[in-house]
């Protein structure tokens, strides 16, 4: 946030080529009209990357990491991710995690600014941050090994399971969560290996999630991504900096400690690619609900169009079918929304054989129960997508609030 | 151009033609095969088109797969293109069926289904049937504001804006490859004069 490029603007004057030039164009180069009826499509997004200052400085960029709330749910995101979990040694105790949480917060602090952490063995890695954040969750298990388990808030409460799910232990849970997230991999992965040693005392590695996003500069700062269905993802979420995005992610009410902290819903998705591939395009569209090219819905024109859901076509169908995503996902109060911070994965096969791909479907809320549950289970009951979408990893975090410095993560709760 | 080159032209520039002629066509029409492949309407009652002395007290769609009652709409309309009461769609394997609540009044009707496969794929499709006699519409109803548009209605939605530019295309692309070929024909053409004078 604190890098808000100013020239995102200027993506307005820069000649962009018109999807008939390319037609025509293309299909001549082709050397006829072999591939003129499938150039139509794809094409409309093509416009020149806004908002791309000098790559260099983005190693340099810095994002806070004081503050009232966490870093890394505001914040912009990064094009690379890493979500590890940990599973507590049985000797932690409150004492223990407050030790662990001060060591973490301190590392994090350094680290965030391009600064090596003490005791790094490769100091050179860390100086260049690029938007790096660490953001901590702590799971059901951390309140009860610290004896607080009566503070788990109700609003968070737990998730019921799902007709659509599928999930595997070792994608699910865990009692504590750090998220880290930069435009650099490298510098990802040094953070990664950093707060890994530093809990070794105090916890073992549950599970890793990788995941990216477009790289930086590719696309213009603030432009939604896509995800490998194709489809731009996040185009209804709560802007930051306006008070629904406050009221819809913050936690302002239930036990003391979370109260400006946030709830994170994990869920590793994985994509069935190979059949989503053998949809047509405007069958894959009344999936969705809209447009792939420009994230429009199917009743409008631009990505930010409010959707028309009784809007119908000439023979009486919805133009959004009922079975589209977008219906089925749909939340008119935008108080009531997620801040959905996904990240695409794709894994490469132990032998042979395709990648798995999928997304990390992250969600923060003020309140689990009142935000994610409700629309999973609207999805779980008539969303068509959950025929390329399955659920394979699910794990809830409480997000507790920022700190001053001096202070520590979870100090509320530990200390 | 060197000698080699010149003996691997093949014999008889038609060859080329036609497959220049069948890639042009395979490339217009293969885009628009998938939806094809999947769950098809295959009879309906009242039978499309068919104009009926009585009305219906139901339609019925018969389609080649199972229906997934979940994903199953079949809505009617009417002339004005105003939604026609009617129960929930009736599945039965791969039949579904929706009664009207009241009489269907004289005038022609739009049936129009969206189903899903088996495989997920989403199929729709429409067609129209008539009930015989006066349409009361322009005769017994003068409806109060007649000219407003419904306002679930949208003039031209993004489907067929869609399809146009689709449309656009395939003519753009037909015609590229006409201008190919005929290019095609005329170097063909002059080669051999060509090779005549040679």
């Amino acid at each position: 946030m604190a890098d808000t490029d100013p020239t995102t603007d200027s993506a307005a004057q820069r000649p962009t080529m018109s999807r008939r030039r390319l037609l025509t164009g293309g299909a001549l180069a082709a050397g006829g009209a072999l591939a003129g009826a499938g150039l139509t499509w794809g094409v409309a997004d093509r416009e020149p990357p806004a908002g791309t200052a000098d790559p260099v400085s983005f190693g340099e960029q810095v994002e806070p990491f004081y503050g009232p709330h966490q870093a890394g749910i505001a914040t912009p995101a990064q094009a690379h991710a890493s979500f590890v979990a940990f599973d507590l040694l049985p000797t932690v105790d409150r004492a223990a995690l407050g030790r662990l949480m001060r060591l973490w917060t301190d590392d994090a602090a350094r680290l965030t600014q391009g600064q090596p952490p003490l005791a790094d063995t490769e100091p050179e890695l860390a100086l260049l941050p690029a938007r790096l954040t660490i953001t901590f969750g702590f799971g059901p298990g951390l309140l009860r090994a610290a004896g607080r388990s009566d503070q788990w808030p109700e609003a968070i409460g737990s998730l019921p399971s799902f007709s659509v799910d599928r999930l595997q232990p070792n994608w699910s849970g865990g009692d504590l969560l750090i998220q880290i997230c930069a435009d650099d991999p490298v510098t990802v992965s040094h953070a990664q290996r950093m707060m890994i040693k530093d809990a070794r005392p105090f916890a073992t590695v549950r599970w890793i999630q990788q995941g990216f996003l477009h790289g930086r500069g590719v696309r213009g700062d603030g432009q939604t991504p896509r995800n490998l269905l194709g489809q731009l993802d996040g185009t209804t979420n709560p802007k930051p900096g306006t008070p629904e995005f406050d009221a819809a992610v913050w936690v302002s009410d239930g036990p003391e400690w979370l109260r400006g902290g946030s709830a994170l819903v994990l869920r590793r998705i994985r994509l069935d690619l190979d059949d989503w591939d053998r949809l047509g395009r405007a069958e894959r569209e009344y999936v969705l609900g809209r447009r792939l090219d420009t994230g429009a819905p199917l009743t409008g024109q631009r990505e930010d169009d409010p959707p028309d859901f009784t809007a119908t076509d000439e023979s009486g169908l919805y133009v959004i079918p009922e079975f589209s995503h977008i219906r089925r996902a749909h939340v008119a109060d935008p108080r009531l929304r997620m801040l959905r911070r996904f990240y695409n994965y794709e894994l490469a096969p132990a032998t042979g054989g395709p990648p798995e791909a999928g997304m990390i479907f992250a969600a923060y809320q003020a309140n689990v129960q009142r935000q994610f549950v409700p629309v999973q289970r609207k999805l779980a009951e008539a969303d068509l997508l959950n025929k390329w979408t399955i659920p394979i990893g699910s794990a809830v975090f409480a997000i507790p609030p920022g700190c001053e410095p001096g202070g520590w993560i979870g100090e509320r709760l530990l200390a | 151009m060197s000698v080699t080159d010149r003996r691997r032209r093949p014999r008889h520039p038609w060859r080329l033609l036609a497959t220049a002629l069948a890639a042009t066509v395979l490339a217009v029409l293969v885009p628009t095969a998938p939806a094809a492949a999947h769950n098809q309407l295959i009879d309906t009652a009242p039978a499309k088109d068919a104009v009926l002395d009585e009305p219906p007290a139901e339609v019925a769609l018969e389609f080649v797969e199972r229906l997934d009652p979940t994903y199953t709409t079949i809505v009617v309309t009417d002339a004005q293109r105003r939604t026609v009461a009617t129960s929930a769609p009736e599945i039965s394997g791969a039949r579904g069926v929706v009664r009207f609540t009241e009489p269907l009044a004289p005038g022609t009707y739009t049936v129009a289904y969206r189903v899903v496969s088996l495989d997920g794929h989403p199929v729709q499709g429409s067609f129209r049937f008539t009930v015989a006699g006066d349409a009361p519409a322009a005769t017994t109803a003068p409806v109060a504001t007649p000219t407003t548009p419904d306002p679930t209605a949208t003039p031209a939605t993004a489907a067929e804006e869609r399809e146009a530019s689709r449309g656009v295309a395939i003519a753009v692309a037909v015609g590229v490859g006409v201008v190919a070929l005929a290019a095609l024909a005329g170097v063909l053409a002059r080669r051999r004069s060509g090779n005549g004078q040679r």
